[in-house]
Formats: C-alpha cells, structure tokens, sequence
C-alpha cells in the first residue's frame, strides 16, 4: 500500500514542494521544512569519552581466559609453487598449541605476502617465532609486478585459468564489472565495461582544440591503525562467538558459517569499537589473507580461543590496497572552450584481484559534453590483491580528469571554475563551484599565482579546483532495527550495525530522541553485535542512509503504541494526541508527562521492528540513470611550492559538500576532515613501492608508506550545503566516500597553477616538481600534451 | 625479534669487553631507537644487549652530558636529541641545534642518543629487508644501483649505495667536530667526525671505522670564532617523521663582510657525511651574494653520478645549499 504525499526538497533558499508516493506505513519524511531539535545538531560521539580514556576495547584489545595468539607465515616469494610445507618442528615449540600448514604441495603462490602456514601459541612472541621452525620448499617461478611490463605478451601470466572476481559491499554499487574483450588481449589484461555516450571520435573530430596526455597514480594502502583481525572462540562443536576488526558484521558472520559449515545464526559476532576499514574490511578474511579459515581452524584444533590480527608488513601486503593507474586522457574543445570529447584509457592493476577501475568522474560529472567514453582494464600482476578503497576508482579518476581539463583550459584560455559550471548540469554542484569560489578568493588568488610565476618567484603559491560525484546507496530492507520502551522511560534501539569510527551509534540516539523529544541521556543505543538484529556493512557511505530510516520507523511505531496507552488513560483518541516539546502527551484537555505514560505500558516494554523501504526520491538529480539522488562535492586547494627545493604544502581546503540532511554536524565534519586528509596524502607523499627484480613491496610499514602527519594537514574549510533530496524518511545520504574524492585532484591543479607546468604523476614529491620545473639532468619537462 | 638479555655492566670496560668478547652475539644499546628495528625486522640477532646507560664510572656523566670547555662544547654520546635540541648554545651551533630538532619525530627525539643516531644503520629498503641478500648483508650486488634508488647516494657510491642516515653528520662535518672514542685496550683516541666513517668501496658491509666493542664517548666542537654563523636546510616528502632527502649544513665566519673559513656538509647525499669541500672554496674569502651561493651549490655536485631515479637530489642539494648560506649571512632569500 503507498500514498502521495507532498514533500519539501532542495537546497538553501531553493525549495520546492514535491508528491511522492510512499508506502503508507511509512512515517511522513523529514524534509526541508522539518524544525529537528536533535537531527542536525552538533552532538559529540557518545563514546567519545571512552576512546579517549582508552577504556574502549577494540578487536586487538579483546583477552580471555586461554586466549591463544595467532601467526602466519607469509610466502617471501612474488610467484613459486610450494613443493612442501613441513609444520612439524614449530609443533614441537613449548607453547605452540596448533599448527597448520594453509598452502598445500603443488599450488602456486602468486605475490609476495600470500598465506602458506600459521601457527597459535600461548603468546604472542612465541607465534612469531615458531613460524622460523616451519619449512618450507619453493619452486621458484617469474613473477611480473609492474603493469607496463605485465601488459606485454610475453610476460608470466599471473593467473592460469579462469579469474574470479571478488566484490565486496565496499565496491560501488552497480559499477563496472569485468567485459568481454573486442579482440584478443594478452593473458594479464582484461577490459572492465566501458562508460560511452555519443561518439568520441566524432567529438574529436569536431575540436578546434586538443589535450591529450597521459596520467599515473600509484598503489596506495589503506594503512588502517587497527590492522584487519579477528579472535574466534568456539562455543560449542557447531557455534562460535566472533570479535571482529570489521566494516561488515554480517558478512564476517556469512562467510564463518560457509567456511566451517554452520548455520549463520551460530556465528555472533562483535564489533564494539574498530579501528578503520575505509573499503578493506568486508567478510571474514581480508582480500588477500584467509584470516577467518586460519583463526577458526587454530582454535578448533587447539580446544582454545585463538586471536589472530595482521602485523603491520601483513596488513600492508595482504588485506587489500587502492589499485595504481595509467590513464591516457584525451580531451576536444571548441576555440571558445565547449568540450566535445573527454576519452580515457586507463590501466591499472589490483595485483592478483580485480577492480583497477577509475571511478565515475570522466564520464559523469561534466555530461554538457556529449561524446564521452571510459575505457578501463585490469592488468593482473604478481601483487597483493587491491579492493574497494574509499570511493574505489573515483580519486585516481578524479586525478586525470581534472588536471587534464586544467591543462585544457589553459590552451582554450579559459578560467577553471567556469569550465566546469559550463559543463556540470548538476545545479548543486553548480552552486557549490559558486559560493566556493567566492568563499575561497579564487579569482583575485589566481591572478595573483600567476603574477608570482610570471615574476619567477621562488616560492609560488596555487590555486586549484575538483569535484566529487557519489549516489545515495542507501539500502531497503536491508538493516532491521528494534525499538524498545521501559516502564522507567528508558529508550532502547537495538540494530547490529558496527559503527567504524564515525559516529553512527550516536546518530542513531539523535534520530531515537528526535521521535520521542527525549533527552539523548534517556536513550540507550544497542550495536555492534549480530543477535541486535541484521544490517549493513559500511561501505559505498550508505550506512546513515540505510539505517536511520529503520530506526526511526521502529520508534515512530512505538510511539503511536504509546499514544494509544495515553489515550486510554487520558480518555480520548490516540489520533486526536498530540505530543509537546518535552514528551508529554494532551488529549482532550488532559495531559499526561511522558514518564506517567510510560509507568503504564501493560507489559515489561513496548516494542516494535522496522526497516526502511526503497528510496522515494532523488530531487533534483538522479545518479547515472538510476533513482538515486547524486550527491555533489567541490574542494578548493591551495599549495605552496618551493621552487629550489621542489617541496609541496596544501595550505588550505575549501570542501564544499552536499551530504544529504546533515544529521550531526560535528561527526560529518568530521568525516570530511578524515577525507580530506587521506586524500592529501595521497596528493603528496604516500605510494606502495615495489621492486621489479625481487617482485617484494619495499616499504610495506609505516616508514617508508608515507601517510599524512598532523603536520602536512592543510586549513580545512568546510561548507554544507546539504540537499533534501526526498529519499528516505530522515533525509540521510552520506558522506564518507565523496570527501576524499576531490582532494588529490585539487591539489594537483593547485600545483599545475603555482608551476605553470604540471605533474602527471603522483604523489607530487620534489622529484616531480623538479623535473616539471624542468631542472633535473637527464628528465624533460613534461610536454604541452598535443596540438592546437 | 629473538629472546635476549639486556646486561647493565657497572664500567665503560667492563662493557666494552663484553661486546667485544663475542662480538655479533653482542652489541651496545644506547637509545635503542634503531637496534630495536633491526631485531624486529630480523636483520639482527644477539644474544646479549649490553645497556651504555648503566655505566657507572667516570665514563657515565662524559656520555650523559654536554659541557661547556675552553675549547669548546662537548657532547656526551648518551645525550638524547632532544636535550641536544633544547641545550642553551651559541648560535654559531645553530646547524646541528636545528638537525636534532628536524630528526624523526618529537618522541623519537626524547629516546634516541647522539651516539646511536650517527652510528645507526642505513635506512636502505633492500637492507632493511631481511628477505634480500644484498651486498651489505654478505650478498653479491647492490640491489638499489639498477633496482629502485630515489632514496640513495649520487655522490660517493659503489659499490653500495646507501646514503648516511644521521641528520646529525652533515652538521658535524661543517662544524668541523671531532669524535672521542673509547679503546677496547683503555685508551682514548680524537678522530675528527669524517674519519669515523668509511665508503662502501672500502668495505661494504660496514659504514663506521670502530672496532669491535669500541665506543663513541663524546662529540668536540671545536671554539667558534668570533662572527661564526652556520645553519641547516633539509628538504623531506612530509613535514615531519620523515627521513630527508637532501641535508645541507654550512658553517662561515662572517669577517669584515667576508667568509671565511667555509665548511659545507651534505646529508642523504653519499655514503658518509659529505664534506663539500668545492662548494667551500667557491665561497671562501667571498662576500656573500645570491648568485655565487648558486655557483657554490652547483659546484658541490660537480663530481655526482645520479643513478636512474636520483638525479633529482642534484638541484635539489643546490636549493638547501643555497637556503642555507642565506639563513647563515643573514643575506634575504629572494621571495
């Protein structure tokens, strides 16, 4: 059953009133004319004290009596066929409780880090050591980790036979999947579907202008704090209990029952507090480590608990990485700066996996030009497999595409921003490149860059632009949440979904105590846990989304449960009952406070289940033919460059995001700044570096893999313009994975800006900027990138 | 990382002649900064660490202090960079004062010793990896000379081509200081600081010139003449916890308007600390100008041979060098 109902949407003063139909047991949504008291409101985490204090217990912290710890001995070699693996003297180790041999004699180990045994023991350091005990003979085999080489015919081939691909909730909902080659491929490449509209080599052909240029990002980590692991304990032969370092409880509960044949429902698993994911934390194993097999199989075999966390090399080389690129843009343009093509070849490699697409930002964002083709491929090499990485694809796409249309709109001499106004037919995202500019000073700050580096000055300052595009994921059915009410007015919710650091939790008891106009202290938030009932994993920035509207549908019902205990009371209508600010309930005259009421429910609580159905509306923009709304982002970069010395610093980010209604302030800011400063990391000095000859990751720590000090972090600036876009009863989108879109990209602008030549290839470390500015022997200064 | 002991000896001989009883299954621990890497990323595996810091004897306040002499401060080699970085000095020291406060991280700086810093190992990825048998590790090649070597030497090289990781060398050498060090037989000796290293083309698998069980007891700065300036540049990928790029140091005494007396020395550039002595002579009795300190940055790496990612340290060396000769003259930088 559904209904029309009429719905406020838009963003700032442009409001309009649109008819959705609704199903009808849907609460009325939240919309741009709602007056939210809790929703919306800046409202620290509610375990904020606990993290702080160190009382929060993460994954790594967990201990229980005849607690063993876990090991794995990781393959040294990039490719070889194990000829045998010998467990029996590290048995023999005092201590060591289980072992167990995981790569069996004949199968082939194909990149460098790759499980081949692990032991548990009675400490830590005793693990580690009994791994030296296990022996171990290869087959050596040749092995390719770099993708120019492995597109080659006559390269190793990485995989024999057919490739599996392996999507987790972390990858983009409905993107590219692997396609069917045209013509025949070598054996380590192989095409993703491409994006096309129009005719590119129409478009081309029709430009008075062309840049055509090639782009690279490299191999970047996630390098979560708390790496991936888990701590298995068996409770009985056919049940075990899960504490889990996850993005995904539920996928880690799926996937233990289907590894050790179980049902799902004697998998509970915990996720109190976890320590960072961003896209690499789905399923019970990491992409390219069976941690979930391992832990499990130790402690059945040893008749204990077994905990199992990555070491820092483990985490860098086997739970997953952001694939590398190599994207030939090639953009068309009219004299007057009119795009008519944006073409991109990219190649790229998840290692052994799958997935080294390069987002939506080429094809999606500047739709005025109407030939547009992405063309994607996956180059498999002898690496650690990649996985979904905040917004997989999108900041390595988001890269090319925006320092190529930079470039462009030098040669047609057009100003950035309105290159891109021109182009963008999303009126938030128009908006948002507006105020930005403005906010930011973009006009007066890029006369007065290009005044420094007409003047040669030494340090030289720039100003650079980028967009974000992401959808509303938000999912149906998929978490269903449980609202109770006590007799002491106490407000309880209870849903499994794992809060990963970002706050849902404590948006949850806004959204609990907005229904109720309850104090946020009366509210009592249960997470974390499977037996709270099913959700989401946390990835493609759906959470909010997914799960507030069940929540708040759950305690819409039991409200109205409640009206109707009022009204027998108070002797009315529970739909005459109207309810004030402070929860207490009228009726003909009558009024009866909350507490009262609630000392009258018949039995222990009321109690109502609820989940969301499918998104209503997606106004004022739909994303990529579906009906999702598109949210829109713009960041503003400023660097600082010194010529002599090549060194770079992001000043100042202006972020300027769209992220649905902003549910609390404080956590979306948050989110933001956590974006931001990932993706200047990735715009300055972090890439996973890999030798050719030994087919090893050389840096795979925290030393040599270079994330963002608090030192390198700019002035972030954020603006939120945030959309009612009609889709869900609270209005909620997300924003996780669109803040870190735009980032790398506009700091590169930045750097194109300052220079006046740019750098291709990040990160823009001070060898780049040297050989931009054209001073190192032996490497030329980038050229113009094709003809007028 | 392998089960040892750590053994607190009473007397700087008494330690000594432990270490140097079974050297290799023992070794010295001062901060610990680096050795504790090198246990856990395998590269090392003694039986024994024999703890500096418990030395009771005369030795003990040498290489915890640093002292004002007559001629000059000394540093003792158990003095945390921290404590080097916040020591009230004269600013003609300011080089090495501004090196200890740049070096790693605020946390690291409150562990590490100036001793352990300049004795650490080399930073080299294929070193540090225990799974490569490289030429420092008895191997047969230099894994970096062809392989991935952004990070490595363009001026001394060969047939390892590391670069020194002290931030405290390139200072050293500028500053003209020397090193006291303990004998294993009791006596003392001074070398100045450049002859506490040798370059891979005398031994590959080591870096300093000590003896087994032979300690760094103290640093000598010599007396700063009168109108003595120095001073650091240093370029890195992050602002901070990093390992440099480039170091440039530079020492002068600014005389009549005229330097004098120049020493350059250059960090992360070569196998040692780089004495750059063709910058210094294009300086020396010069008066301070923009366009010669460029003359004198480009003459420093005359005789570099890049290898195929590191060409790029040549003009950034020359950019520090300048910096740094601009901070010492008080001559501005241009904008």
């Amino acid at each position: 059953m559904a209904d029309k109902r009429t719905v406020s949407v838009g963003v700032a003063n442009r409001i309009k009133r649109i008819k959705l139909e609704i199903p009808s047991d849907e609460p009325t949504p939240w919309d741009a004319k709602s007056n939210l008291k809790f929703v919306g409101t800046p409202t620290p985490r509610l375990d904020g004290p606990q993290k702080v204090s160190g009382r929060a217990k993460y994954t790594h912290d967990i201990n229980l009596p005849g607690l063993l710890h876990g090991a794995i001995l990781r393959s040294p070699h990039a490719a070889a066929t194990v000829k045998s693996v010998d467990v029996s003297a590290a048995k023999e180790i005092d201590g060591v409780k289980a072992v167990l041999a995981v790569a069996e004699p004949g199968e082939r180990v194909v990149f460098a880090g790759q499980d081949v045994a692990a032991v548990a023991a009675t400490r830590p350091e005793i693990a580690r050591s009994a791994l030296a005990a296990i022996k171990v003979e290869y087959e050596r085999r040749d092995h390719v980790v770099e993708v120019r080489e492995a597109r080659l015919g006559t390269a190793p081939r990485v995989h024999e036979g057919k490739v599996r691909e392996r999507r987790t909730e972390g990858a983009e909902p409905d993107s590219a999947g692997a396609s069917k080659a045209k013509r025949p491929l070598p054996p380590n490449v192989r095409p993703l579907s491409p994006m096309k509209a129009g005719d590119v080599a129409k478009g081309l052909a029709l430009a008075q202008v062309r840049h055509s240029a090639q782009y690279s990002t490299p191999v970047i980590l996630h390098s979560a704090l708390e790496t991936h692991g888990l701590l298995v304990r068996w409770d009985d032969p056919s049940s075990m209990t899960v504490w889990s370092s996850t993005q995904s409880i539920f996928s880690v509960r799926d996937e233990m029952a289907e590894v050790f044949g179980i049902k799902p429902a004697d998998v509970h698993v915990i996720t109190e507090h976890m320590g960072g994911g961003f896209g690499a934390k789905f399923g019970a194993g990491a992409p390219g480590s069976r941690l979930g097999y391992i832990a499990g199989t130790l402690a059945k075999a040893a008749g204990a608990p077994v905990k199992l966390m990555c070491t820092r090399q483990g985490e860098q080389l086997a739970t997953g990485n952001r694939p590398d690129s190599v994207q030939r843009v090639e953009l068309g343009a009219t004299k007057s700066g009119k795009l008519t093509a944006i073409h991109v070849v990219s190649h790229g490699t998840a290692g052994i996996g799958t997935g080294a697409g390069v987002g939506r930002n080429a094809f999606a964002i500047y739709t005025r030009c109407p030939n547009r083709l992405v063309e994607a491929h996956d180059v498999f090499t002898n690496g650690g497999p990649g996985t979904a990485m905040r917004a997989p694809g999108h900041p390595q796409g988001a890269f090319a595409l925006e320092l190529a249309l930079d470039e462009l709109a030098a040669k047609v001499g057009q100003d950035p921003v309105k290159l891109r106004i021109d182009h963008d037919e999303h009126p938030v995202r128009k908006h948002q490149f507006e105020i930005g500019a403005r906010e930011f000073g973009w006009t007066q700050g890029r006369k007065q860059s290009r005044a420094d580096r007409e003047a040669g000055k030494r340090i030289r300052r720039g100003l650079g632009v980028a967009a974000s595009i992401w959808g509303d994921f938000g999912r149906a059915k998929a978490a269903v949440a449980t609202c109770n009410i006590y007799r002491d007015g106490t407000i309880e919710v209870q849903n499994g979904v794992q809060d990963l650091g970002t706050g849902i939790a404590t948006v949850l008891a806004q959204v609990a105590a907005e229904v109720f106009q309850r104090p946020l202290s009366t509210v009592k938030i249960r997470y974390g846990r499977s037996e709270f009932g099913r959700s989401v994993g946390s990835g493609g920035s759906q959470t909010t989304a997914s799960v507030t509207p069940a929540v708040r549908k759950a305690c819409e019902q039991v409200k109205a449960d409640l009206a109707e205990v009022a009204a027998s009371k108070l002797g009315g209508k529970a739909k005459d009952l109207t309810w004030d600010e402070n929860g207490t309930a009228a009726v003909g005259g009558n009024r009866l406070a909350f507490g009262d009421i609630c000392k009258l429910i018949p039995e222990e609580t009321l109690t109502a289940t609820a989940s969301r159905p499918d998104t209503y509306g997606s106004y004022p923009m739909k994303f990529m033919g579906s009906n999702r709304y598109q949210i829109a982002g713009v960041q503003f970069a400023e660097v600082r460059v010194d010529t002599w010395t090549g060194e770079v610093r992001a000043t100042r980010i202006l972020a300027v995001h769209d992220p649905g209604r902003v549910m609390n302030e404080l956590t979306v800011r948050s989110q933001i700044n956590g974006g931001i400063i990932m993706g200047a990391g990735m715009a300055l000095s972090e890439q996973r570096v890999m030798d050719a000859r030994s087919g090893r990751v050389l840096n795979a720590n925290l030393e040599g893999y270079k994330v963002a000090t608090v030192a390198d972090v700019p002035d972030i600036q954020i603006l939120l313009t945030q959309v009612h876009a009609g889709n869900n009863n609270t209005g909620a989108i997300g924003i996780g994975e669109p803040a870190t879109i735009p980032t790398a990209a506009a700091l590169a602008t930045a750097v194109f800006d300052a220079l006046g030549a740019p750098v291709r290839a990040l990160p823009l470390t001070p060898d780049r900027v040297l050989a931009a500015l054209g001073v190192v022997p032996g490497k030329a200064r980038p050229e113009a990138g094709g003809a007028a | 990382m392998n089960r040892f002991s750590l053994v607190r000896l009473p007397t700087l001989g008494e330690a000594q002649a432990q270490v140097a009883g079974d050297p290799g299954a023992r070794v010295f621990r001062a901060g610990g900064i680096d050795l504790l890497d090198r246990l856990k990323e395998g590269l090392e595996s003694p039986t024994q660490l024999v703890e500096l810091s418990a030395v009771a004897d005369a030795f003990g306040p040498r290489m915890q202090e640093i002292r004002a002499t007559d001629t000059g401060p000394v540093i003792g080699a158990l003095v945390t960079l921290a404590q080097l970085a916040k020591q009230e000095m004269s600013p003609a020291y300011g080089a090495l004062q501004a090196a200890a406060r740049s070096a790693a991280s605020p946390a690291i700086q409150h562990t590490a010793t100036v001793g352990g810093n300049l004795l650490q190992r080399p930073r080299c990825w294929y070193y540090r990896d225990a799974e490569i048998k490289c030429l420092k590790k008895g191997g047969n090649r230099c894994y970096a000379q062809d392989g991935r070597n952004r990070y490595h030497a363009v001026l001394g090289g060969g047939p390892a081509y590391i670069v020194h990781p002290s931030s405290l060398g390139a200072p050293l050498v500028a500053l003209g200081a020397s090193v006291v060090i303990a004998g294993i037989d009791g006596a003392e000796r001074t070398i100045p600081i450049g002859k506490l290293f040798h370059l891979p083309s005398t031994s590959p698998q080591t870096e300093s010139t000590l003896a087994a069980g032979e300690v760094v007891v103290e640093i000598v700065l010599p007396k700063a003449a009168t109108g003595q300036r120095s001073a650091y540049a240093v370029a890195k990928e992050r602002s901070t916890y990093d390992w440099p790029l480039v170091e440039a140091a530079v020492k002068l005494d600014l005389d009549g308007g005229v330097m004098k007396n120049v020493q350059v020395g250059l960090g992360h550039v070569a196998p040692i600390p780089w004495d750059a002595s063709e910058a210094a002579r294009v300086l020396e009795g010069q008066r301070p100008d923009a366009g010669r300190f460029e003359r004198a940055g480009q003459a420093a790496f005359k005789r570099a041979v890049p290898l195929p990612d590191n060409a790029y340290k040549m003009p950034l060396g020359v950019g520090l060098i300048r910096r740094a000769l601009h901070e010492a003259t008080d001559l501005p930088l241009p904008e």
